[in-house]
């Protein structure tokens, strides 16, 4: 820290540098900046990067097993794979975070081995993770320049920024470069990110399920950087679930399974279905479950779940949920939409006993339940999938027995009375795996053992059982791959034929449209709108996302397509 | 062919005794190693120890007497950490529970039958009290009880210093730091070990079945793994905190008390030998296993007396402190190496 303060104070000495940057190798080259247009390797181009014969393993796993990948000048290279199908094991390999045990790594031409991320960055490959390695409390032009061996020796901070600011025009990537990250919105930061690796004259820049944080416009705007920066001769490497956008920006598409890569296409060769079958292996069809098979519960006329004008406020008396109003019907899943981080969360708590609202009300089945608390609301019928599973949902270092039962250890027969029945415990964990087709080696294992998809079945059936009324489904997908988010769909899907209103708040719009009868959209603490899914479409519910509210939303989307 | 090491999560559970059970063989043997090299010969020191500690029923009486108190600090400090909190203060809660036993001993007259059990009450009270205030900063406040605790530990050494050299001084003038002999003792078990060591073994059983056999110690378990899934599940944290830091404290002060009414007979400075601090050596030794906390207390008894051994072989205590040392930090090691599998990989012919 002293030595950045250092660093930062001087600042008389700073000439400004042209770097050897991707500039001077495709000097050459004159595109403009307005359209991107399509580069074009030489015929008998060398690829950029060429991984030969990767395998990599660990103990009774095989994280890769001779893959082969090659990207070329110009493209955008989607690695589409499940959950341990050996994406992230692969970049790592090409990112020099772990050494391949057989195979070469051919980068220009050239075999290589990286010791390290240095050694690959100096290669000219660079990595933007899913979670973003940036100092909240520095500003853009700090992060850039953090850890970089151009970065001048004594230099103060407007010159930083007046660097940053000239790296930005250049690589085409709009950036505040005088702000603090921890000010920016996660589509900025993601922008800063990519600027870092850039900056450090990366031609493969690798993408970690990159759209994940970012509203579909944020989305649209990174696409557009992306194709600038293939423009020039560079490559991307995209790494996600989602069929939809990897179809739309990639050029080619390598997928892996289990470890092996089982294809390599056009994009253009390629379909949603096509790519979901490579993915798991058979024939996965997400799609719409609004329809109700005969037999199922109907939507009932009286609400099950109501909030009425509720405010919820932080501790300083910052406005976190802004008067919002909202109906669940028994029998029914009410889609919430929005960019994570604009009162999901506190939606969610205040729904489950968690957080104490400031004014306004809440029924359940007609009860006020406002003031009760996360045990009453279990026993009301509510169930909760929660954001984020490791952290509340479960205790990852004790045992599947103890995580399964957290919601009905005080009753019988896990209880009696005052005393707890280990066997009985084991007996109903036993049951919830069952359900949740988890196999379990052993219960007294600890629950951090099993793969992020188990977790998440066994979470969901456990919430299931108690949700008679109601279940809270905070982003049940998260992280899973292809197979388990369908089977999570089919378990809310489940829930609903059997009358229990669902709460299903998800980033994925395309989940939301199969899945949901309502969509409310949540921006700042606020509900933009509710609305039938069925009369609406993903341009208005996108605008809704940016802050829109409903009834203009809807002109506008109207108006867009005239 | 090439060696790799790769870490796991959890260690199995017969990698990890196997570790901590080499551990403490190799802190023995460069204890051993130094004592070659001041000149001591270690194998004779070790039979010398051995036979004087388990030949006879002398030395497991010696022996008994220091381990019950190390299996109630043990279990003090282990019990904190089912709920994931650090009492590094039983060292103060024994003082302050010796204290209180102490004063009702002095004080209040009374037949022996009726006194002792008196005696216990207002020990583990005292323990109890000591920790009130670093229980309820944590509660209320989030002030870690790891500091509180440890700097409470100083006022009760002193305090105890204070009233055994002043107030309480043995009127007879026939001791110069230490009250008069306390005219109650706890009756004796096996030659000179008093029954405070069955008491000490049955509270561990207490224990671990209220903690594997209630609805209580399982939301003591889910909240020393992880508050936010007992929030989540609505289990009142807060109380299940106070309440086990509490009855940690209560523990230690029956220990000092029991120290003082069957061991010592009398209150005198210092007279909690470190029990408190190698409380925490035996419950990180224990782990999660309350047979662990036995195990341990064992262990560090026999190390304890073997070091009263070594005194008359003219080795002095400090020895048996740097002994303990090493055996904590060759079981730290051991701890992180059971995390690794080796594993060999023949590379791919290419």
């Amino acid at each position: 820290m002293r030595a950045e303060g250092k660093a930062l104070s001087g600042m008389n000495d700073f000439v400004p540098v042209h770097h050897a940057s991707s500039e001077h190798r495709y000097g050459g080259m004159e595109v403009p900046s307005t359209s991107p247009g399509r580069y074009e390797p030489g015929s008998g181009a060398p690829p950029l990067v060429l991984l030969k014969g990767i395998s990599k393993y660990f103990p009774g796993v095989v994280a890769n097993q001779d893959v082969d990948l090659d990207v070329m000048p110009g493209e955008i290279h989607a690695l589409l794979g499940e959950n341990g199908a050996g994406k992230s094991t692969l970049m790592n390999i090409l990112t020099g975070i772990y050494q391949p045990d057989a195979g070469e790594i051919v980068v220009d031409g050239y075999a290589k081995r990286f010791a390290s991320p240095v050694d690959a960055i100096s290669a000219g490959i660079g990595m933007v993770h899913q979670h973003f390695k940036l100092v909240t409390a520095f500003t853009v032009a700090e992060n850039i320049h953090l850890g970089w061996s151009e970065t001048p020796k004594r230099i103060g901070s407007s010159v930083l920024e007046a660097r940053t600011a000239a790296l930005a025009e250049k690589l085409n990537l709009a950036v505040r470069p005088s702000a603090r990250v921890a000010d920016l919105s996660t589509g900025e930061q993601q922008r800063v990110e990519i600027l870092r690796v850039l900056a450090r004259n990366a031609r493969v820049l690798i993408l970690d399920e990159p759209t994940a944080v970012l509203t579909p416009a944020e989305a649209r705007e990174l696409f557009k950087a992306l194709k600038q920066f293939v423009s020039r001769g560079n490559a991307v490497v995209f790494i996600s679930h989602k069929l939809d956008e990897v179809l739309e920006i990639s050029d080619r598409i390598t997928v892996l399974r289990g470890g092996r890569k089982v294809a390599t296409e056009k994009t253009a060769d390629c379909g949603e279905k096509m790519l979901a079958r490579l993915m798991v292996g058979r024939e996965i069809v997400l799609s719409n479950l609004r329809a109700r098979q005969p037999g199922a519960a109907g939507i009932s006329a009286e609400p099950v779940l109501s909030l009425k004008s509720v405010v919820a406020r932080d501790d300083v008396g910052g406005i976190l949920l802004d008067e919002v109003s909202l109906d669940i019907h028994a029998g029914e899943i009410v889609g919430i939409a929005g960019v994570a981080g604009n009162g999901q969360k506190e939606l969610t708590q205040a729904v489950t006993g968690l957080r104490l609202i400031h004014s306004g009300q809440i029924l359940l089945g007609g009860k006020d339940v406002t003031t009760a608390g996360a045990v009453d609301y279990a026993k009301f019928g509510v169930g909760h999938i929660p954001e984020d599973r490791l952290h509340s949902g479960l205790a990852p270092a004790l045992s599947i027995t103890d995580n399964a039962i957290i919601r009905e250890y005080a009753t019988a027969p896990v209880s009696k009375g005052f005393v707890f029945r280990p066997r009985l415990a084991a007996a109903l964990a036993r049951t919830i795996a069952e359900a949740a087709s988890v196999a379990v080696p052993d219960f007294g294992m600890p629950m951090r053992n099993l793969s992020g998809g188990n977790q998440q079945r066994l979470v969901a059936r456990r919430e299931m059982r108690i949700a008679s009324k109601v279940l809270i489904a905070a982003y049940p997908s998260r992280g899973l791959d292809v197979g388990a988010i369908n089977t999570m769909m089919h378990y809310l899907v489940e829930l609903r034929d059997a009358g229990v209103g669902v709460l299903f708040i998800s980033e994925e719009l395309e989940e939301l449209f199969n899945l949901s009868d309502r969509i409310a959209v949540m921006f700042h603490g606020k509900i933009m709108g509710a609305v039938e899914t069925a009369s609406t479409d993903i341009e208005e519910i996108g605008l809704m996302m940016g802050g829109q509210m409903r009834s203009s939303a809807g002109a506008q989307a109207a108006a867009g397509k005239h | 062919m090439a060696i790799k090491f790769q870490r796991v999560p959890s260690a199995q559970p017969s990698v990890a005794f196997a570790a901590r059970a080499l551990a403490i063989v190799l802190a023995l043997g460069v204890a051993g190693l130094v004592l070659a090299a001041r000149g001591n010969a270690p194998v004779e020191l070790a039979w010398e120890v051995l036979s004087s500690t388990f030949g006879s029923s002398f030395g497991l009486e010696d022996v008994g007497l220091l381990v019950t108190p190390l299996i109630l600090t043990g279990l003090s400090v282990w019990v904190a950490l089912r709920i994931g909190a650090w009492n590094i203060g039983a060292e103060g809660q024994f003082y302050a529970g010796a204290f209180s036993a102490t004063a009702v001993a002095l004080f209040i007259p009374g037949p022996t039958w009726l006194i002792l059990p008196v005696m216990f009450t207002a020990g583990a009270l005292g323990g109890l009290l000591w920790i009130l205030v670093p229980t309820l900063a944590r509660a209320y406040a989030d002030v870690s009880e790891l500091i509180t605790t440890l700097l409470l530990n100083f006022v009760a050494t002193l305090m105890v210093y204070y009233v055994a050299t002043g107030p309480w001084l043995d009127p007879s003038g026939h001791a110069l730091a230490t009250t008069a002999r306390l005219p109650h003792d706890v009756p004796e078990f096996w030659g000179i070990v008093h029954y405070g060591f069955p008491l000490a073994i049955l509270l561990t059983f207490v224990i671990a079945g209220l903690l594997n056999y209630t609805r209580w110690g399982y939301e003591v378990r889910i909240a020393g793994s992880n508050p936010s899934a007992a929030l989540y599940a609505g289990m009142p944290f807060r109380r299940r905190l106070i309440v086990i830091l509490l009855m940690s404290g209560a523990i230690a002060g029956i220990a000092g008390m029991l120290e003082v009414a069957g061991t010592v007979h009398r209150l005198q400075g210092g007279i909690s030998n470190n029990f408190g601090y190698l409380g925490i050596m035996v419950a990180v030794l224990a782990r999660g296993s309350s047979l662990g906390v036995l195990a341990g207390a064992a262990l560090m008894g026999v190390i304890l007396n073997s070091g009263i051994i070594l005194q008359t072989q003219g080795i002095t205590v400090s020895a048996v402190l740097a002994i303990t040392g090493l055996i904590l930090f060759f079981t730290a090691i051991g701890n992180e190496l059971a995390h690794y599998r080796i594993t060999r990989t023949e590379p791919a012919a290419s």
